[in-house]
């Protein structure tokens, strides 16, 4: 449940959105609802100190869901580390290019249009926190840039290019309400990557749209997958 | 759920599908060997007659994945592995011949069955240059060949039928397993997929199958992860799923149909076996309706059941329930439909739907009702994809915009608003090919009452003052005075020359029509008096809905008002034909 006292509510929204599946990751194709990790990063777009951990706690659905399908041209490979490594050392660039038009992958994604959500998420304070750092201060901090709008990057609802909008909610103020569907399952989705286990497993839950709302289970919980 | 869990889903239900380990591939041939490895008779397996044969369908252990590599499948395989013969002049035959008899020697070694000491005997004697007729018949090269004892064929056991064969296929199957992890499908734990197996029958996509799960590029893998470590999908799971799509994508599954560029798959999720037959064929009946080639051999219980089929379904078009219709239908099927479209040697998911079958039946109700037109399209109820060509350039099936007809049929589907590029796509069709036909007028209407929620005619409505219906009535009694005035031969009526400016901007048109209607009409009342009257009053009682203050002839029309111009263009003109009882004068062609 939202820890009351240092629990927040954001209420972000966008044109698109696209939760990328990772089975559908070449021709994407975008989970029902935000994920666990999409919400933690938009937060930690707006605030985020080593000494801070986000915790999800729920997700409100405030539109109707709704699928797009759109084709972009990309390319197939990435910047290869190792090339890149070595130009610096070199000091030139020969050799170092991608021509997009040998390399075209036309690629499809269902994406989600005109999306809503209110972020129900509290943090926890790490090993890294220091002498100085407390709940109350780290809290201040977000309500008054997420109020005013600051932000370390534009926030982004899945990928980059749909970019999300965000709105604080006061501790007091009443939450929108959800959409009135009725309750559904939305089979397993990813809770979030284990990046400090050894080859990065992914964590899955068993995601439930309860009257319009999505809970998600805090970490360590039985009911994540790993 | 996602498409993945449904699919896997599906395959427990699936009566007669592949069990794990194996996979159905076409088969042409047998080879029958007699105990001591010498072949005792080729016999072919393919059904159908004279150039036409088909090859069988039967299950054998899973194909192997390859797509430029080496890797012979096990006691079945085409004839280049297992026979090192084929039709071409391919330099690899040799070494595909050589890897095929080396794996099956390595795994035979110390074999006691019959049949799998016959096969070892035979592969260590076989020399491809003892392929030759009559034997050994030319067609058979290139085709997928599987093995069996001869007296077990007359049994129509094959070798990888043996119970020997399996235990050592199921032995060599689960050798190189991949750390287990969490399955994104099942949420249980077990060795996670590698590569996926093939999807085959995607019309457009490779014939050597496509997948839908691949990271086979640098920019689709993340995290350093390679392959299936992407995607977590355990062993099982991805068997499942594949043998569930590749049996529904089969020719004449009765769980396909396509759209445009989409193989469109459907199934029914439901307890009871019956009610998931009958949600599927409603389904299909629901978009393909009306063309159905009837096969001249049905049988007679078929014919009865189609015919009921039949009755059903135009019940339900007439806006019945469906609880009244086939009340088992109504709750407890959950009903998915999935869009697949080719990209190469992938497939992207086009459209996905999943809901109760009842919701469906709403919105294929909706979808019926918002089309409708008075009078209607030459057939009573047309199927989707003769909607689908009044948007494709000349009508030509292969010319349907691909995107937008995906996009249509999920909002058939799921019953929300249609796209808007469709308006925009009709409206150029009916500019370009300079007709507007039943079918036209009911994708307006329907673009009209979902899209931009406005109220639209299903027949003539005389009484409707949208600038843009008004305007199109107006441009049909036009073309009616001319075709009274100067017979039906003209070469270029003015609806060929003018249909499109005057629904796109009919200030400057109009004056134009109005003062060419003034002669026409004139030379109407030279030969019959009457027909002049009748215009003129039609005109008038149109211009009497117009108010001077309201800009009733603007200087552009608004989409959504173009599409109320061709409605009440269709409207107005088929008035004329269908009211030849009224027409007093004799000899006037209706």
């Amino acid at each position: 449940m939202t820890n009351v006292s240092y629990g927040i509510r954001l209420k972000v929204w966008g044109e698109h959105a696209c939760f990328t599946r990772p089975e559908m990751k070449v021709e994407r194709v975008s989970y029902d609802v935000m994920t666990p990790s999409a919400a933690r990063g938009i937060l930690e777009a707006i605030h985020w100190k080593p000494a801070i951990r986000w915790v999800v706690d729920a997700i409100h659905v405030l539109e109707p869901i709704r699928f797009q399908s759109i084709r972009r041209n990309e390319v197939g490979s990435k910047a290869p580390a190792g090339k890149i490594k070595s130009a610096l050392k070199r000091g030139d660039l020969e050799d170092l290019s991608l021509l997009a038009d040998e390399d075209r992958q036309q690629r499809a994604s269902t994406v989600l249009v005109k999306p809503a959500y209110v972020i129900e998420a509290h943090f926890e304070l790490t090993a890294k926190a220091g002498p100085e750092d407390n709940e109350g201060k780290h809290l201040d901090i977000f309500n008054r840039r997420a109020a005013r709008g600051q932000c370390f990057h534009q926030p982004c609802l899945g990928t980059r290019e749909f970019a999300a909008y965000f709105e604080l909610i006061p501790p007091d103020a009443p939450l929108p309400s959800p959409i009135a569907e009725p309750s559904r399952d939305l089979g397993f989705m990813l809770w979030d990557i284990d990046h400090r286990a050894p080859g990065r497993p992914s964590l899955f839950f068993r995601a439930m749209l309860d009257q319009g709302v999505v809970r998600i289970p805090a970490p360590g919980s039985p009911e994540i997958r790993r | 759920m996602s498409v993945l869990a449904s699919l896997a889903r599906a395959y427990e239900r699936l009566p007669d599908a592949p069990p794990f380990g194996f996979s159905s591939e076409k088969i042409g041939f047998v080879i029958s060997l007699n105990e001591d490895g010498s072949v005792a008779s080729v016999t072919d397996l393919r059904g159908g007659s004279g150039k036409k044969r088909t090859p069988e369908l039967r299950q054998v252990p899973q194909a192997v994945k390859r797509a430029s590599g080496i890797a012979p499948n096990t006691f079945w395989d085409k004839t280049a592995y297992v026979l090192g013969v084929t039709a071409g002049d391919d330099k690899r035959t040799g070494r595909e011949h050589a890897a095929f008899v080396q794996r099956h020697l390595e795994m035979l070694e110390g074999t006691e069955d019959a049949g799998l000491l016959a096969l070892r005997r035979f592969l260590e004697s076989w020399r491809p240059e003892h392929f030759v007729p009559p034997l050994w018949p030319e067609e058979m090269k290139d085709q997928n060949v599987i093995f069996a004892l001869e007296s077990d064929r007359l049994q129509k056991i094959m070798l990888h039928d043996r119970p020997a064969a399996k235990a050592l296929w199921a032995r060599g199957a689960g050798a190189d397993e991949s750390a287990a992890q969490i399955c994104l499908v099942s949420g249980t734990r077990g060795p996670v997929a590698r590569l996926h197996p093939s999807i085959k029958g995607v019309w457009g996509a490779q014939q050597a199958g496509a997948a839908l799960v691949s990271f086979n590029l640098g920019a689709f893998t993340s995290y350093g992860h390679e392959q299936g470590d992407n995607a977590p999908v355990s062993e099982a799971a991805a068997f499942a799923y594949t043998a569930a799509l590749n049996r529904f994508l089969e020719k004449d599954s009765g769980h396909r149909i396509q759209i445009g560029d989409a193989s469109v798959v459907f199934w029914a999720d439901a307890s009871d076996l019956e009610a998931a037959d009958q949600a599927e064929s409603f389904f299909a009946a629901f978009l393909q309706e009306g063309d159905a080639a009837q096969p001249l051999d049905v049988k007679a219980d078929e014919k009865a059941a189609t015919e009921k089929l039949k009755i059903q379904l135009s019940r339900i078009r007439n806006g019945e329930q469906l609880a009244d219709v086939a009340p088992k239908l109504e709750s407890g099927v959950r009903f998915c439909v999935l869009g697949l479209a080719p990209n190469a040697a992938r497939l992207s998911i086009r459209f996905y739907f999943e809901d109760e079958f009842g919701t469906l039946t709403k919105n294929y109700q909706k979808f019926v009702s918002d089309m409708r037109v008075e009078p209607p399209p030459r057939e009573p109820s047309p199927p989707l994809w003769r909607y689908l060509r009044e948007i494709a350039v000349l009508g030509k099936a292969e010319n349907i915009p691909p995107n937008l007809a995906g996009e249509w049929t999920r909002a058939i589907l799921s019953g929300a608003p249609y796209p808007r590029t469709l308006l925009s796509a009709v409206l150029t069709r009916i500019r370009a090919d300079g007709e507007v036909n039943a079918l036209c007028a009911g994708i307006l209407k329907a673009l009209l009452i979902r899209t931009f929620k406005r109220e639209a005619p299903v027949a003539l409505d005389t009484e409707n003052r949208n600038k843009g219906y008004l305007l199109g009535r107006l441009f049909a009694v036009y073309e009616q005075a001319q075709v009274a005035a100067l017979g039906s031969k003209v070469n270029a009526t003015i609806k060929d020359k003018f249909y499109g400016s005057a629904s796109a901007q009919p200030r400057k048109v109009f004056p134009l029509l109005d003062k060419g209607a003034v002669n026409h009409l004139s030379k109407v009342g030279k030969q019959s008096p009457g027909r002049r009257v009748n215009l003129e009053k039609l005109i008038g009682a149109i211009m009497d809905l117009m108010e001077p203050g309201e800009d009733p002839f603007p200087a552009s029309l608004a989409a959504d008002e173009q599409a109320l111009f061709g409605l009440g263009y269709h409207h107005q003109r088929n008035a004329f034909f269908a009211k030849s009882t009224d027409t007093t004068e004799a000899g006037e062609p209706a």
